[in-house]
């Protein structure tokens, strides 16, 4: 979620919750603070109050369709409350870690403030990074298909020049790379011819790239693009995390094709630019996967300390109200 | 050598120094072939008239210039050599001279290896042309079924027209152009598919080269199994329908039909299944119905507790009457009748004909087909089927059933028609002619006077209007369906093109009778002019809509057509998925929603119906089930029967199946009940059942909004923010 003037009135209510705090706190602190007392208890319900309610955006999250207020809106709170929760309960301890349960329980609040803060940072600045770098984005799981689906356009245009690769086909022949549009389906025989009409939406012809011109090269001329094809393009394509590919780096992927260009017949450089827009598509993909790593990874971390902090947070309210 | 003619009319001559005695008015060609000596030919043929056209076959006579052959009767005395070098260079020169206007492989070739112009130019050694090759097309006709016509692959032969002319007495093949412009032409240069060919496929097995070859369907064969018998060549031409007919165009198509014997109760065919084959009942009454529900999705809950689950059920129109849904009483389907929306059952018999859009154009099928009683019918493929509609006596047999059992239905269909009193249904019977357009064939365009109304019969049409910078396309009619009314009531003008989306069949009255009609039955004016203002304000607001659009970009993408888009800022985005998700809760686990889509700038247009422009979802549904409502979004009538078309078709995939169980008749236990999978197409609704779409509400990033798009994007121009 953004962090822009949106969020003015949860700033400002958790500003005003916060200072009140501080002031209390102020107060307070004149004397011995002690998780114990009045307002110790009271920062250290409000705090705990504040963490379940940030945990139960979890929860929220799993009834989506319940009209228990908009998602954007506990999600907010979950970014403020969750904030606040940290300095209320460094107020109710009078900001000493104390026995063991409570110093684990203080260093877990910590790091997954931290971490959500991290992470919030990360969502803000990622989905620009992800919008601005990777016009070709694809739905996330979709990533492996779309790839496999590069790799046989590429082996068609391949074929067209070089003629059989002898590799193997996994799709109808009738899907073609569609740039983002990886949520089409393989197009139906019979809707085949209705998709040259004139008067087709523009989205829908450029969903559907045309079939590859057939040109033959003879067996020496197309020599060095299938060997390139063979030996380092489709490798690419078919793994394109292991490393010193030179084609996962635009510069030198550029590079590579300008040198393939003098080595190939002028009528040939059109279906190699084809390629080479496939390679630069794949390494959006590649560069898409690392990047939505990035934007969810932190969660791994994030909610497991969460629970527990929620967990043993219940642990140590009833033990130090029994005890 | 010393000739002298015999009192018998022989002649004695010598070819390449072997003494021959031949009949008097006998070719040179023939005269070489019965003392077994080839001469290479390519226009000529035995069982047509020789006209020596391409010169291959010339021979030296002695005399100042090479003889073509074929047409030189022998003399006399004459002295023939048929392979002196001078021979052998001119026609190589000659060959030469025709491969370099000949595609190289042509069709033939390329299939089966038998251009005999190919195989000539190859056994010459002739293998690049030294001449210039023809530098523009001279064209394909793919328009008929069965034949596939390359003018550039022909090489003026006129082996084609002699068949059709000489051995088939058609007539439908002549010459038309001169020079280097000459080409075969189909009557009066009309494309073969709509010419008066009959499919005999005589032009076709004459044809040297790959200029008229043999269109290979999708699985040409029917598989045989139990209950089908097969026949060959030589059987079919005792088939009435195929006197007249190649037989060797006859054995290229053998295993495209079969007769095929049902037993009570055996299923024909089943509603939703792809298929490529249509049925014509020789014998038996066959009962064809729609099983699915005739029900549309309903998704309710949700709204009144905070808590309650939101379900989608299946709901009929009695139950949940929808804004703009349609008025029809009857059902198409894809047979010679309709079924009515209350009890969707019919009956078909002796004659009748049903499957043929699927066969033509492989639509689904439109309905159930089960055996009544013991049932024979012939299942054939396009091909076939295609030559049997140009038999004119079965066509005359199937469209005489049409107007007797089905016309009057078919006209009581269209609601203001159902007060027409019987004697005019019976005239119309009559008088009504029954018009084939072949696919892209213009029905009625825009501009021209109005003459008849169209009744849609079967196919597709598409209306459409232009305006400047492109076409509108305001609908596609199927069958049930009627166009040509507004400018007959206006007395003018058409005021949008018709044409044919494919193989279409149209009941066409005449102005005449359209004016008696209206001036006889009032109920009928007012209700097509009540309907022809309806279409006119709809049309004039889609056209008002698409003049105010402010960017080509959205248009052509169908955006600012749309009521209500489903927008995602991508930068507030974090691809969490809650949307679909959320989407998938609120319709029973099945989303309308994927998170893919166009871009604009930093703006996803999310994979949710956008009311394209050209609705290319509403081709092809084989039960007319799918249209648009005046504002232009698609509504899925309640008899849709979940063939999954609509889905297919659509290129965002924003169309979904829906499935739903529901009890039906067991057929292998009569009288019991079975659960069955059902389903129905879908697309977003809104969620027009709740204050908030789902997948907006659902956002936890403030990025999902639903807009009205010409407001949202005209802000987003107005800020500069849209690059």
């Amino acid at each position: 979620m953004l962090l822009n003037h949106s969020q003015r009135g949860w700033a400002l209510a958790s500003l005003a919750i916060f200072l009140t705090s501080l002031v209390l706190y102020v107060l307070y602190a004149w004397s011995d603070p002690r998780g114990g007392s009045a307002i110790g208890l009271l920062f250290g319900v409000m705090g705990f109050g504040f963490m379940i309610f940030a945990a139960a955006l979890g929860a929220r999250k799993r009834v989506p369709t319940w009209r228990i207020g908009r998602a954007k809106s506990w999600m907010r709170g979950h970014l403020w409350l969750g904030l606040l929760a940290l300095p209320l309960i460094l107020f109710h301890g009078g900001f000493h870690f104390g026995g063991t349960l409570t110093q684990i329980l203080m260093w877990l609040l910590i790091v997954t403030v931290a971490s959500g803060v991290y992470g919030a940072l990360l969502q803000n600045s990622i989905p620009k990074k992800m919008t601005a770098d990777i016009p070709l984005e694809t739905i996330y799981d979709e990533i492996s298909h779309v790839r496999g689906l590069l790799r046989e356009e590429a082996d068609r245009a391949i074929e067209s020049l070089c003629g059989n690769l002898g590799t193997v086909k996994d799709s109808a022949e009738e899907v073609q790379r569609a740039g983002g549009f990886t949520a089409l389906r393989p197009i139906a025989a019979s809707a085949v011819p209705l998709r040259t009409s004139a008067a087709v939406s523009a989205g829908a012809s450029a969903a559907v790239a045309p079939a590859p011109e057939i040109l033959l090269l003879g067996e020496t001329e197309s020599a060095p693009l299938r060997r390139f094809y063979l030996e380092e393009m489709r490798p690419f394509l078919e793994q394109p995390k292991s490393r010193g590919r030179r084609l996962a780096d635009e510069a030198r992927a550029t590079s590579v094709f300008a040198g393939l260009r003098t080595l190939l017949p002028a009528a040939v450089h059109n279906t190699l630019g084809d390629l080479e827009e496939i390679c630069d598509e794949a390494r959006q993909l590649l560069r898409q996967e690392r990047l939505h790593r990035w934007l969810h990874g932190w969660l791994l971390l994030h909610i497991p300390l969460s629970l527990a902090l929620i967990l043993l947070g219940a642990v140590h309210a009833v033990m130090a109200l029994r005890y | 050598m010393s000739v002298t003619t015999t009192p018998t009319g022989s002649v004695e001559i010598t070819i390449d120094g072997q003494a021959l005695r031949v009949p008097a008015g006998t070719t040179v060609f023939d005269a070489a072939r019965m003392q077994g000596i080839s001469i290479p030919t390519l226009c000529h043929l035995q069982n047509e008239t020789p006209v020596g056209v391409c010169r291959l076959c010339v021979v030296d006579t002695g005399a100042r210039v090479l003889a073509a052959s074929c047409v030189r009767p022998v003399e006399p005395g004459l002295k023939v050599v048929t392979n002196s070098e001078k021979v052998v260079a001119t026609r190589k020169t000659l060959l030469e001279l025709m491969m370099s206007d000949h595609p190289s492989p042509c069709a033939r070739q390329r299939n089966s290896g038998d251009c005999e112009l190919e195989t000539l130019a190859a056994a010459a050694g002739v293998r690049e042309p030294r001449y210039a090759r023809r530098s523009v097309s001279r064209g394909h006709d793919d328009s008929s079924l069965s034949i596939a016509v390359d003018h550039d692959s022909c090489i003026l032969c006129d082996r084609c027209i002699r068949g059709c002319d000489e051995v088939r007495n058609n007539f439908v093949l002549g010459r038309m152009g001169k020079g280097y412009a000459a080409d075969i032409a189909f009557d009066l240069n009309s494309p073969m598919g709509d010419s008066t060919c009959i499919s005999c496929g005589e032009c076709m097995v004459s044809c040297p080269t790959g200029a008229l070859t043999n269109k290979s369907v999708a699985g040409t064969a029917i598989a045989i199994g139990p209950g089908a018998e097969g026949f060959e060549a030589e059987d079919l031409l005792t088939i009435p329908v195929f006197h007249g007919v190649s037989g060797t165009f006859l054995e290229l198509n053998r295993g495209a039909i079969v007769k095929r014997r049902f037993h009570k109760g055996e299923l024909i065919c089943k509603e939703g299944d792809f298929g490529s084959t249509a049925f014509f009942i020789l014998e038996g009454k066959a009962r064809v119905s729609i099983s699915s529900p005739i029900a549309h999705v309903k998704t309710q809950g949700g709204a009144q507790g905070f808590f309650k689950r939101l379900t989608s059920t299946l709901a009929p129109r009695e139950s949940d009457k929808r804004e703009e849904e349609a008025r029809d009483r009857t059902i198409p389907i894809d047979a010679s009748v309709d079924l009515s929306y209350e009890n969707p059952v019919a009956e078909l018999g002796t004659g009748d004909l049903f499957g043929e859009m699927t066969c033509m154009t492989f639509y689904p099928r439109s309905a159930t087909v089960r055996a009544e009683s013991e049932v024979v019918a012939y299942e054939m493929l396009r091909n076939v089927l295609d030559i049997m509609l140009k038999n004119k006596t079965f066509r005359a047999q199937v469209d005489q059933n049409y107007r007797k059992r089905a016309l009057e239905n078919h006209l009581r269909g269209v609601p203001m028609f159902a007060d027409l009193s019987t004697d005019f249904i019976e005239h119309l019977k009559e008088s009504v002619e029954l018009v084939r357009f072949a696919p892209g064939q213009v029905i009625a365009r825009q501009g021209d006077a109005a003459d008849s109304f169209y009744l849609v019969r079967i196919g597709f049409v598409k209306i459409s209007e232009n305006y400047p910078g492109g076409e509108l396309v305001l609908a596609y009619l199927s069958r049930g369906d009627y166009f040509g009314e507004i400018g007959l009531l206006g007395g003018g003008a058409r005021t949008a093109t018709c044409t044919a989306l494919d193989h279409v069949e149209v009941v066409r009255v005449s102005g005449e009778d359209f004016r008696q009609m209206v001036e006889r039955f009032p109920n009928v004016r007012r209700g097509l002019e009540a309907v022809a203002e309806e279409r006119r304000s709809a049309n004039a607001l889609r056209m008002q809509m698409v003049h105010s659009v402010p960017i080509d970009q959205f248009l052509s993408q169908g955006l600012m057509e749309a009521q209500s888009l489903l927008v995602l800022d991508l930068q507030n985005c974090t691809r969490c998925d809650a949307c679909v998700n959320a989407c998938a809760d609120a319709h029973d686990g099945i989303t309308r929603l994927v998170r893919d889509g166009l871009r604009f700038d930093h703006y996803l247009v999310a994979t949710s119906c956008r009311q394209c422009r050209d609705p290319l979802c509403m081709v092809g549904c084989p039960v007319g089930s799918i249209r648009r409502r005046n504002s232009l979004e698609v509504i899925i009538e309640d008899w849709c029967i979940g063939c999954g078309l609509c889905a297919r078709n659509c290129p965002y995939g924003n169309i979904n199946l829906h499935p739903f169980e529901v009890m039906s008749d067991d057929p292998e236990h009569a009288g019991r009940q079975k659960a069955t999978i059902k389903q129905k197409a879908t697309s977003c609704d809104l969620c027009t059942h709740l204050k908030e779409p789902s997948c907006v509400y659902a956002c936890p990033h403030d990025a999902a909004h639903r807009v009205d798009p010409r407001k949202f994007f005209a802000e987003i121009l107005a800020q500069g923010a849209l690059k």
